[in-house]
C-alpha cells in the first residue's frame, strides 16, 4: 500500500494544527457555527441526531493492520467502543466530542490516516474495487490511479467550494465492484483493440432524489490524460453547476440539463487548453505510484489442499461459508475472504473495537497485514492461503464475522437511518434486523442465490436502495414511518435504477412484502440458474405487483 | 487594523468603485474600478482616462471577454457572494494561468480567514476582508499549510514531479 | 394540553440537551425530564434563553419541540425527537443493556 512521504506526513500535521485552531476559534466564539460548519465538514465532522459524527477516510478502501488497531483504539478511547463502515468504504464514529477531535486526528495522522474532505462540497474519498490487485478478472490495478486522484484532489484550491459534493470511483476489472455507474465521475480501466490500457469516463451518475446512471462522456482516455481530464470536468462543473437549488446542484443535473453532447463539448474544449499541462502523467509518474502497490511475495502453491477439501466434506457449516464468503484469487493456492459485518447481532456495517483488534491480528497472521472495506459495508482479507481457510473460519466464527451470506439476501446495506442521522425520515436498521431475523434459513438464502437488498432511511439514498435488486426506502407519512419497495436495481456493470412497485408498507408489513416478492421469484424463475435480477428483468413488475397488491 | 490585504501586507486601498450612479463625465480623478457590463458599454471613453483602471466581475461572468483589455487593466475584482460559492476561484485561476494577467486580482465578499490560502493559490493577491475578520490572524492563515500537492498559479509542478 | 420545551446540541459534546430554568438561572441538561416546559404564551421566555446560549457558544441550533407527559416524565410528540431524547432504538454493538425501546413504545 501507499507509503507516506515526509511531505504527506507534514500535510496531515499542518491540517490537524489548522483544525485545532479552528476548534479553538469556534469555542471562543471567533468563528460562527455556520462558518465553522464549513470547516468541520471538510474535516469529516458532522453534527448528527445524538452527537457529532466523525467520518475517517479509508482511501480506496485499503487499510493496514496497524491502521485497524488505531481505529480500534479511537473507538475505545474517544467513542462508545465501535465504528461503522459506510457505503463509500470509509469508517464513521458516532459519539466523539468536539474537543477530542483534534487529538483523534493526531492519533490518525500517526498511522497515515485522516478525515480530510470526507464531507463538504468538495472532492470526496475516491473509492474502488475491494478486490483490486487480487481479482481474477482484473484488467489493471486501479489503486495507483486512485492514489494519484487522492493527491490531486486533496486541498485542491480551485475545487474546494463546488456546487455540491463530488464522488469519484475507479474500477479496474471486468466486473464492476465499485459502482462506477452511479458516481459523479466513474472511471473504468479497459483494454483497447491493441491491448493498450485506457479509461472509459462516465460522468453524472448518482443516487439521491434523482437517481441517474452515468453517461459515457469519453470512451477512450489514455492513462496519461486522467488528471487533466478530471480537472477539465471539475472546472466545467465549478463554473456551470447550479448554485440556486441544493437539490439540483450535483453534476448529474448539469449533464442532464446541458445535454450529454453539449456537456462533452464543454469538457473537451476545456481539456484542449490543459491537456499538455504539468498534470499530464508521464510513464514514470504512474510507475512510481504503482511501485507502492506491487504484488507481495506470493508463494508458489498448488490450488489443491487436502485438509481444505476434507473439511468441506465433513463440516457443512464450513462448506456453507466457503461457498459464499470465499472467492478465487488470481494466484493458485490463495483465496479472497469476505468478513461479513451482517450478523443478526449487530447493526449492518458496525464493528466493535474488540473485533477490530482481532481483525488486525487475523490480517497479520493470515493475509499479509492488509484489510479492505467494501461499499457493501463488509471487510475483505485479500490474500489468504487455501490451507489456512479452515483455521481462519474458526476464528471468524468466534468473532461473529462469519455469517455466510455474502452477496445473498441478508447481506443487507443499510444506512444508519433515523436512529442516528439528522436527515433521515425513517429508521432503517430495525428493518434490516427484522429481515435478517425472519430470513435465517440458509437453505432458503442459498436457494435464492445472488441477490442484493439495500435500505435507505430517506430520499438521500445513502443506503443505495436505488441500485439494489430489492430496494427499500423509508419515508414519513403523517408522522408514521412507511417503506417503499423498488425492484430491479443493479450497481454492477449492468447498472440500473430500481422501479417503485406500488404504495408503501408499514414496518409491520414490509417483511411479509419482501417474503412475497421472493416467493414470486422462486415460483416463476426459469430454474435456480436464473438469478433474481434476470428473472425480474424478464418478468417485469406485473407478477410482483399482483402478489403484493392483488 | 485595516481590512485590506495586498501582497501579504495590510495596506491602504486607493481604488474607488464606480457605483453606476455617477455620470462618467463627473467621476473624480483617481483609480477607479467599473462593473463588467459598464466597462463594455463605456470602454473607449474610460480608456482615455488618465488613471489606472479596474473592472469588477460577477462570478458568472466569462473572464475571457477581458482578454483584449488585460494589458490596460491594473485591477480585476472578483466576488464571493457567499463563502460556499466558489466560482471566483476558477475565474482567478484562468486570469492568472491561462490569460497571463499580471495585475492585481482582488477578492471581495465573504473573504474569510479559512479561504485566503486557497484564494491565493488560485491567483488572488489582494483581499477585502469581511468586516468581522481580524487582519492580524488572517495574515497567519497564508502559512498554515505549506505542503502543496497539485499545481496552481503558485506552483507549476504536481508533488510527484518535485 | 400541549407544552413545548427547547432542545439543542451541546457545542462541546455534541449531545442532545434541553433547556431548564432553575432557581439559579438557566442551565442545559441531557435529561429531558429536567426541561422547563411552557405554553405558547410564555414560550418566548425559553426562546430568549436558548438564543443567548447559542450566542454564548454553549449550544448549537436550539429549537422548540412539543411534548406530552406521562408518569415516566416528558415525552416528545415527534418520533425523531423521541429518538433524540431516548437514544437509538437499537442495541448498540458494545452495549450490554437492552435499548431504551420501552420508552419509545410510550
Amino acid at each position: 500500500m501507499y507509503q507516506y512521504s515526509q511531505a504527506d506526513h507534514q500535510l496531515l500535521q499542518e491540517r490537524v494544527a489548522q483544525f485545532r485552531g479552528q476548534v479553538q476559534r469556534r469555542l471562543r466564539g471567533e468563528l460562527s457555527e455556520d462558518e465553522f460548519k464549513q470547516q468541520r465538514l471538510r474535516n469529516g465532522l458532522y453534527l448528527q441526531l445524538h452527537a457529532y459524527m466523525l467520518r475517517v477516510a479509508v482511501p480506496y478502501g485499503l487499510l493496514s493492520s496497524n491502521q485497524m488497531r488505531t481505529l480500534a483504539h479511537i473507538a475505545r478511547k474517544y467513542d462508545r467502543g465501535y465504528g461503522h463502515f459506510s457505503t463509500r468504504q470509509n469508517i464513521q464514529y458516532n459519539w466523539p466530542k468536539l474537543e477530542d477531535v483534534p487529538q483523534i486526528l493526531d492519533d490518525l495522522a500517526a498511522v497515515e490516516m485522516h478525515a480530510i474532505q470526507t464531507s463538504g462540497n468538495c472532492i470526496r474519498n475516491t473509492t474502488s474495487d475491494p478486490l483490486a490487485g487480487v481479482a481474477r478478472d482484473e484488467v489493471a490495478d486501479p489503486r495507483p490511479y486512485c492514489e494519484l486522484i487522492r493527491q490531486w484532489s486533496t486541498f485542491h484550491p480551485e475545487f474546494n467550494f463546488l456546487p455540491r459534493k463530488f464522488k469519484i470511483a475507479v474500477s479496474g476489472a471486468i466486473h464492476d465492484r465499485a459502482a462506477v455507474a452511479v458516481h459523479d465521475i466513474g472511471l473504468r480501466l479497459v483494454k483497447d483493440a491493441s491491448d493498450e490500457l485506457e479509461f472509459e469516463v462516465y460522468v453524472g451518475g448518482g443516487l439521491g432524489r434523482t437517481p441517474m446512471i452515468g453517461k459515457l462522456i469519453r470512451a477512450s482516455l489514455h492513462p496519461h490524460d486522467m488528471l487533466t481530464y478530471l480537472e477539465a470536468i471539475l472546472r466545467v462543473y465549478n463554473r456551470l453547476g447550479r448554485r440556486d437549488n441544493l437539490y439540483k446542484a450535483r453534476i448529474k443535473i448539469l449533464v442532464h440539463e446541458t445535454g450529454e453532447e453539449k456537456f462533452r463539448d464543454l469538457v473537451e474544449a476545456e481539456w484542449q487548453e490543459i491537456k499538455a499541462s504539468s498534470l499530464r502523467l508521464a510513464n514514470e509518474d504512474i510507475a512510481r505510484i504503482q511501485s507502492h502497490f506491487k504484488d507481495p511475495d506470493y508463494e508458489l502453491l498448488s490450488d489443491f489442499d487436502h485438509d481444505f477439501d476434507s473439511h468441506l466434506l465433513t463440516n457443512p457449516d464450513f462448506a456453507n461459508w466457503a461457498s459464499k464468503n470465499v472467492e478465487l484469487h488470481k494466484k493458485d493456492g490463495y483465496r479472497i475472504v469476505y468478513l461479513s459485518l451482517k450478523s443478526r447481532n449487530q447493526p449492518t456495517g458496525d464493528v466493535t473495537a474488540d473485533q477490530m483488534d482481532a481483525i488486525a491480528d487475523l490480517a497479520d497472521r493470515y493475509s499479509l497485514g492488509a484489510i479492505r472495506s467494501t461499499h457493501r459495508q463488509n471487510l475483505v482479507l485479500s490474500d489468504v492461503k487455501l490451507a489456512d481457510l479452515h483455521h481462519l473460519w474458526l476464528e471468524l466464527v468466534k468473532l461473529d464475522l462469519a455469517t455466510p451470506n455474502y452477496n445473498h439476501l441478508t447481506d443487507i446495506i443499510s444506512c444508519p437511518g433515523m436512529d442516528y442521522c439528522a436527515l433521515a425520515t425513517a429508521r432503517s436498521i430495525p428493518i434490516a434486523q427484522a429481515l435478517t431475523e425472519r430470513f435465517d434459513s440458509y437453505d432458503y438464502i442459498n436457494d435464492l442465490g445472488d441477490l442484493s437488498l439495500n435500505i435507505s432511511g430517506c430520499i438521500n439514498a445513502c443506503g443505495h436502495h436505488h441500485v439494489a435488486n430489492i430496494g427499500i426506502l423509508g419515508v414519513n407519512k403523517r408522522g408514521v414511518e412507511v417503506y417503499q419497495l423498488t425492484l430491479g436495481g443493479s450497481a454492477r456493470e449492468d447498472a440500473s435504477i430500481g422501479k417503485i412497485i406500488g404504495p408503501a408498507f408499514t414496518s409491520d408489513e414490509i417483511v411479509k412484502a419482501v417474503a412475497d416478492i421472493l416467493k414470486v421469484y422462486l415460483d416463476k424463475r426459469e430454474g435456480p440458474e436464473e438469478a433474481f435480477l434476470a428473472a425480474y428483468r424478464r418478468l417485469g413488475q406485473a407478477p410482483f405487483k399482483e402478489k403484493l397488491y392483488g | 487594523m485595516g481590512k485590506f490585504i495586498k501582497d501579504r501586507k495590510v495596506q491602504q486601498d486607493n481604488w474607488m468603485p464606480y457605483t453606476g450612479l455617477e455620470d462618467l463625465a463627473t467621476i473624480p480623478s483617481g483609480d477607479i474600478y467599473i462593473p463588467f457590463e459598464e466597462w463594455h458599454q463605456n470602454r473607449d471613453q474610460l480608456l482615455q482616462r488618465n488613471s489606472r483602471l479596474g473592472v469588477i466581475l460577477e462570478n458568472t461572468d466569462d473572464v475571457a471577454a477581458l482578454i483584449p483589455d488585460l494589458e490596460r487593466l491594473d485591477l480585476i475584482v472578483l466576488q464571493f457572494p457567499k463563502m460556499a460559492d466558489g466560482r471566483a476561484f476558477t475565474q482567478a485561476r484562468l486570469l492568472r494561468d491561462r490569460y497571463g494577467y499580471k495585475g492585481e486580482i482582488r477578492a471581495t465578499g465573504d473573504v474569510l480567514h479559512d479561504q485566503v490560502f486557497f484564494m491565493q493559490r488560485c491567483g488572488f493577491n489582494a483581499f477585502e476582508l469581511r468586516d468581522d475578520q481580524d487582519s492580524a490572524t488572517v495574515l497567519l492563515a497564508f502559512d498554515e499549510i505549506t505542503v502543496i500537492y497539485q499545481p496552481a498559479t503558485d506552483e507549476e509542478l504536481p508533488i510527484w514531479r518535485r | 394540553m400541549a407544552y413545548q420545551i427547547y432542545t439543542a446540541s451541546l457545542l462541546k459534546e455534541g449531545l442532545v440537551t434541553y433547556l431548564c430554568l432553575g432557581t439559579d438561572g438557566a442551565f442545559w441538561s441531557t435529561d429531558i425530564n429536567k426541561a422547563t416546559r411552557m405554553d405558547e404564551q410564555h414560550l418566548h421566555i425559553l426562546k430568549a434563553e436558548a438564543e443567548y446560549a447559542a450566542q454564548a457558544n454553549i449550544v448549537v441550533g436550539p429549537y422548540p419541540i412539543t411534548v406530552t407527559s406521562n408518569d415516566q416524565g416528558l415525552i416528545p410528540v415527534e418520533g425523531r425527537e423521541k429518538i433524540r431524547a431516548f437514544g437509538p432504538t437499537i442495541t448498540l454493538p458494545s452495549d450490554p443493556v437492552r435499548p431504551a425501546s420501552d420508552l419509545h413504545a410510550a
